[in-house]
């Protein structure tokens, strides 16, 4: 059974550094685009992040407030090259719901 | 858009002009939305990019092409609005709003110089000579002496005599430095010609007073800066074995030698010679006329040269004096002149030169004087010939450098105009001795 409380408790204190190393990139597509209009904000994260640890990190580097974070995993291909099989990486990507009236500037640079 | 006048000062003119934000914002946003339709962005579909992204995108640089054409667009504007005709580029200095993503109004200020108000000359009223001029017998006499000359042939000397100057020696030689033979000093059959040139100094004038048959050692010393650098200065040794003795025989120039050199007759010839000397006096007329008639319109022209032109043209004329000056190959009539009285010779040179082009271009562009498109091609050609064997590359050059063809058409545009003055004003034919014309008195300022 995982301790949940454990969980939120490690995510609270996470570093600075750390939270760099949960959110990497901002997910710019036409759905992530149209989801700004329900103030929500889409991040590709660390195959490990947390929701716990993906809340912290975004209210912690781009000052807003968290209300949910939804995410999901997807599933990278399988290729060949050469004949050889092989996978692509997996994804997460995050969607992060901020509270009313707050945003994201994501062409700024992080303090 | 809101213009004021700031300066009005003979050709100089200065305004301000303020574009609202407005105007612009509804600029930037109409370039961008026509950006994103053809965009091709990933994570989108072709012309579904959102406004928001294409502006956090390509924002900055559209903002920098809206402003750039805004200021263009304004400018136009000025100057159509209020009919001026620009003699420069006009500086335009930007005020405010230039930073991009600023909604702030857009102010620069314009200064610019007008083309002057040019009074058509009364052309009929000019008064020109045109000198002219006629080959006589004697210069035609001496071009065919000189052909003769270049046709003589050598002929045998049989009785055994010395070698005199002007006659020819055929010779084999040895060279032979310390000694030893040296590479390209040894010949055969060689003809040397006595006070001819095309030998080591020294050479030909120790062969003099040879007969056929005799042998000579001649020493004689390279010259220091003779082409071949192991050689130069050097002091060889040649053995001379003279072989025959002939002299040159003058060939007088009748049909027989007119036929030789592909003409049918002495007649042709002499000819031939008078059209091409013609043609030489032609165009020396015709630069003492034109010169007479930029003379004629410089003292009717009383308008003000534009400044900035004027120092451009001073620029130009100036550095190359400059070089000059540097290398010390300043005409005679320059020397012993200071730096500011040659700047001031210059500037007024300067300034006739830009006076006489615009009051060309402008009887050109009132009497609609064009260059064909024939025309052009006639002086892409003549320019092409000029450098055989790559005729082609010249042209294709012009075709794909339309700027560099557009330099052609300038000297062809005054020559034009220069045709249509001289046939409205009064030219009177004078018959002059060549020396006379080719009298160029030197140039008036």
């Amino acid at each position: 059974m995982t301790d949940i409380l454990a969980i939120r408790r490690q995510a609270e204190r996470m570093s600075r550094e750390a939270m760099f190393d949960v959110v990497r990139a901002p997910v710019i597509t036409e759905k992530a685009t149209a989801l700004s209009e329900k103030n929500q904000v889409v991040f590709r994260v660390a195959i490990d992040a947390t929701k716990p640890q993906i809340k912290a990190a975004v209210e912690g580097l781009f000052g807003v407030k968290v209300l949910a974070v939804n995410t999901l995993v997807q599933k990278g291909k399988t290729k060949r090259f050469r004949g050889r099989p092989g996978v692509r990486s997996d994804v997460k990507k995050a969607f992060v719901q901020l509270a009313e009236g707050q945003s994201i500037d994501l062409s700024a640079r992080l303090a | 858009m809101q213009v004021t006048e700031t300066l009005n000062e003979g050709l100089k003119r200065g305004f301000t002009v303020v574009v609202p934000a407005a105007e612009l914002d509804s600029k930037r946003t109409a370039r961008l939305a026509e950006l994103g339709k053809s965009m091709n962005l990933k994570g989108f579909r072709p012309g579904k990019v959102p406004l928001a992204v294409v502006k956090q995108r390509y924002g900055t640089a559209v903002t920098g092409e809206v402003l750039e054409q805004a200021v263009n667009d304004a400018t136009r504007e000025v100057m159509t609005e209020r009919g001026l005709r620009q003699a420069s580029q006009p500086k335009v200095e930007l005020v405010r709003g230039a930073a991009p993503g600023d909604s702030e109004d857009l102010e620069f200020t314009l200064e610019l110089e007008l083309l002057p108000e040019i009074a058509q000359p009364d052309l009929s009223q000019l008064s020109l000579t045109r000198l002219k001029a006629e080959p006589d017998a004697e210069t035609i006499d001496k071009a065919l002496a000189d052909i003769a000359k270049r046709q003589r042939s050598f002929e045998t000397v049989e009785e055994t005599r010395p070698a005199a100057n002007g006659d020819v020696l055929e010779v084999d030689f040895v060279g032979k430095i310390d000694g030893v033979a040296f590479d390209g000093g040894t010949a055969n059959d060689v003809n040397v010609e006595l006070g001819g040139q095309g030998f080591i100094p020294g050479f030909a004038e120790q062969l003099e007073g040879m007969s056929a048959g005799e042998k000579r050692t001649i020493t004689v010393t390279f010259p220091a800066d003779y082409q071949a650098a192991e050689l130069a200065g050097k002091e060889a040794t040649f053995d001379v074995d003279a072989k025959a003795l002939k002299r040159p025989v003058d060939v007088a120039m009748d049909d027989e030698l007119a036929k030789k050199i592909g003409f049918e007759g002495l007649e042709q010839v002499r000819e031939a010679i008078a059209g091409q000397v013609r043609n030489e006096y032609e165009q020396l007329s015709r630069m003492r006329i034109k010169r007479e008639l930029l003379d004629a319109l410089a003292t009717q022209t009383d308008f003000e040269a534009p400044a900035g032109m004027v120092e451009a043209e001073f620029g130009s004329i100036w550095s190359r004096v400059e070089q000059d000056l540097k290398a010390d190959r300043l005409d005679e009539e320059d020397k012993g002149k200071d730096e500011a009285t040659l700047r001031a010779d210059y500037r007024k040179i300067a300034e006739r030169r830009v006076k006489l082009g615009l009051l060309l271009a402008e009887i050109g562009r009132v009497n609609g004087v064009t260059v064909t498109q024939d025309e052009m091609m006639r002086a892409m050609r003549a320019e092409a010939g000029r450098y055989p064997g790559q005729e082609m590359q010249v042209i294709e050059f012009f075709r794909a450098n339309p700027q560099a063809a557009e330099s052609l058409r300038g000297p062809i545009f005054e020559n034009k105009v220069v045709d249509y003055v001289l046939e409205l004003a009064k030219v009177e034919d004078k018959v002059v001795t060549p020396e006379e014309l080719a009298d160029v008195p030197p140039a008036e300022l």
